[in-house]
């Protein structure tokens, strides 16, 4: 053992002796790590806000609309031309089906909100009846959702997404307080908690809820609607959107052979959207991963040889004096691995610091298992590319070896 | 029991296509605290033996006994020592002396003396301890941290004797020493050898000089990779003298 640990102290030595070399040895490294760092944490941050939107989109939750979320063949016109979603469905799906517990229709519309002398442009305004606080489950920061009753009367009443409240009330409790929207006066209610953003792209912070009726004046009858329903619990939401399809049907009256003019998005379909974008970015990451460590190693490879081929005096001196195969061998493979690790860590550092860069777009963080994959990979890139330069090091015959110049 | 028995030794090489017999039939025998130079002109087998003898290359037949353990030897029960052996064997029995001196240009004196020890698995403690004891002994207590190119020809000699004693080997073995030295630290050098051999150390000494051969009390002549002559110097006959008395 101590040996070996006098071997890899001589071997770290000898890393630091050289250093301008062993750092250029190491870009390969360094970039195969940050790529595959970088790659990990992006994905994690990207799943992370997936899942949390997907939450909050609820995967127990179905959209009746108009449009399916992607269309998979089928002409544009055709699915233009179907009718509009109608406010009652809400109502008349939840009286005859037994696997729905919740229906609101939703309006949704972009608009600005002011308070005071600040205002914020597009804005996203979702007009929804009282049930949509148990269609998506809510969670608040202060204050409530509002009533069946103010829903009915039309009630000038709103809550607000996080990131309204940050910019409108940054330092001021908002409810009670009277907001602008498209000019109509509001009266702000409740507050919702952080939610982060869609894929880095669309924050549901930036939202406002308000009653349907109430944004009939604001937004007209006639805009694109749809239907948020939530499937009952310890119901299938297979099921439940089988149900929904044969509710549809009979409402809109659709002979047998007819198609379906209507479409049941769920979740779902994002997933399997989103799947197909994670494998991509993975796969993409996963390339220039490789790619990278490969002329890494090929570069450590490189430079062992230089490395033993330099030294060859040294190796022959060890063995005269007693140096066994293996601590010889130890010797250079530490070399090649310290210089592997070492890149590894400054891949992992610079990771540390764009990690930042990418938390403006979403929440990432370096995971414990990501540094440890980062550091194994290094580890295993050294051995794999130090072991034919350390093994003709030990093989080195002492006499020929001590005799070169 | 002899220290050393060499019995019919033969060496050859294959420089390309070209046969080279460097030991052939070879035979000696060296005593424990014997004072031993070989000479030869150059391409009389001196080198190889020189190897032979400091486990760094095995003979091609004939069987070499150290210190009571079989090198090498023609029975193919007993099977010829491995790389791994053989670096063991150096590392316990023998000390090397080099013409070049072969120290590590980057380490310290103190820590190339260690080497031999820390490739023994001595404890750091140990090691440190034993190195230092070894360096003042050759007379280099206040150059321990120095490097060698901050070191003069006769020091790095003297540190590289300080390597060869640090693992009390059977035999120090001493390759044209004094070769890369001017007449004076020669002098000095050969000073410190015979002090090392008058407190006990085997030494074979491999020079082509007479006046430093004259040193050693015996004289091994080799011709053709054999010994043509074996013969006691006038030391060796003193030495003789003084015993019997």
């Amino acid at each position: 053992m101590g040996q070996l640990w006098e071997s890899f102290i001589m071997a770290f030595k000898d890393v630091f002796a050289n250093k301008t070399r062993s750092f250029l040895t190491m870009l390969g490294i360094i970039i195969g790590i940050l790529s595959v760092s970088l790659m990990g944490t992006a994905i994690s941050g990207i799943n992370n806000t997936f899942e949390n939107s997907m939450d909050m989109m609820g995967n127990d939750v179905l959209h009746l609309q108009k449009f399916p979320w992607f269309m998979k063949g089928g002409d544009w016109w055709d699915f233009r031309n179907r009718p509009n979603m109608k406010v009652e469905y809400a109502e008349k799906i939840l009286q005859r089906s037994k696997k729905i517990s919740f229906a609101t229709p939703e309006m949704q519309n972009m608009g600005n909100i002011r308070y005071g002398d600040n205002s914020i442009q597009g804005v996203f305004i979702d007009a929804a009846n009282w049930q949509l606080q148990f269609v998506n489950s809510l969670d608040f920061s202060a204050g409530r959702f509002y009533t069946k009753a103010e829903d009915r009367n039309a009630s000038k009443v709103v809550v607000i997404g996080y990131g309204i409240k940050d910019n409108l009330f940054p330092s001021q409790n908002p409810i009670g307080e009277e907001v602008r929207i498209r000019g109509m006066k509001y009266k702000v209610i409740g507050t919702l908690k952080e939610q982060g953003k869609f894929l880095g792209l669309f924050s549901f912070d930036n939202m406002a809820i308000i009653p349907l009726r109430s944004a009939y004046s604001i937004f007209g009858r006639r805009k694109h609607m749809s239907i948020t329903l939530k499937v009952r619990e310890g119901f299938k939401v297979d099921e439940a959107k089988e149900e929904v399809r044969i509710i549809m049907r009979s409402l809109r009256g659709l002979k047998p052979v007819e198609k379906d003019n209507f479409a049941i998005n769920q979740q779902e379909a994002f997933r399997q959207q989103f799947s197909a974008i994670k494998m991509g970015i993975s796969g993409a990451g996963f390339g220039i991963t490789a790619l990278a460590l490969l002329v890494g190693g090929i570069g450590i490879m490189n430079i062992m040889f230089v490395s033993v081929r330099e030294r060859t005096k040294e190796i022959g001196i060890r063995k005269a004096l007693g140096a066994k195969q293996n601590v010889i061998l130890f010797q250079f493979l530490s070399e090649a691995v310290i210089i592997a690790v070492i890149g590894g860590m400054i891949g992992l550092i610079i990771t540390t610091s764009l990690v930042g860069l990418l938390n403006k777009f979403f929440v990432a963080s370096l995971s414990i298992e990501l540094i440890i994959i980062s550091l194994s990979v290094s580890i295993i890139t050294g051995v794999l590319s130090g072991i034919v330069p350390a093994r003709k090091a030990a093989k080195l015959d002492p006499i020929d070896a001590i005799r070169y110049e | 029991m002899a220290l050393l028995e060499l019995s019919n030794i033969f060496k050859t090489y294959k420089i390309g296509s070209v046969e080279v017999h460097a030991l052939q039939g070879l035979n000696t025998v060296i005593e424990k605290n014997e004072y031993v130079s070989i000479m030869g002109a150059s391409g009389s087998g001196k080198s190889t033996l020189m190897n032979v003898i400091g486990c760094l290359d095995t003979p091609t037949s004939g069987s070499y006994l150290l210190d009571g353990l079989t090198v090498h030897s023609n029975d193919k029960k007993k099977s010829k020592l491995d790389d791994n052996e053989l670096a063991e064997i150096r590392n316990q029995k023998i000390g090397f002396v080099f013409q070049t001196f072969n120290l590590l240009p980057r380490a310290t004196a103190l820590h190339n003396v260690e080497l031999p020890l820390i490739y023994a698995g001595v404890s750091k403690k140990a090691r440190m301890g034993k190195a230092h004891s070894t360096l003042i002994e050759v007379g280099l207590g206040d150059r321990m941290h120095h490097r060698p190119n901050e070191l003069s020809g006769g020091q790095r000699q003297r540190v590289a004797m300080a390597r060869a004693l640090v693992n009390n080997p059977s035999i120090i073995l001493a390759d044209e020493p004094t070769g890369n030295l001017d007449s004076k630290t020669s002098a000095e050098i050969m000073v410190l050898l015979d002090k090392l051999h008058s407190v006990g150390n085997t030494i074979i000494l491999v020079t082509h000089e007479h006046d430093i051969a004259e040193h050693a009390h015996r004289i091994i002549t080799l011709l053709d990779g054999k010994v043509s002559k074996d013969s006691k110097t006038k030391n060796g006959s003193k030495n003789k003298l003084i015993n019997n008395n």
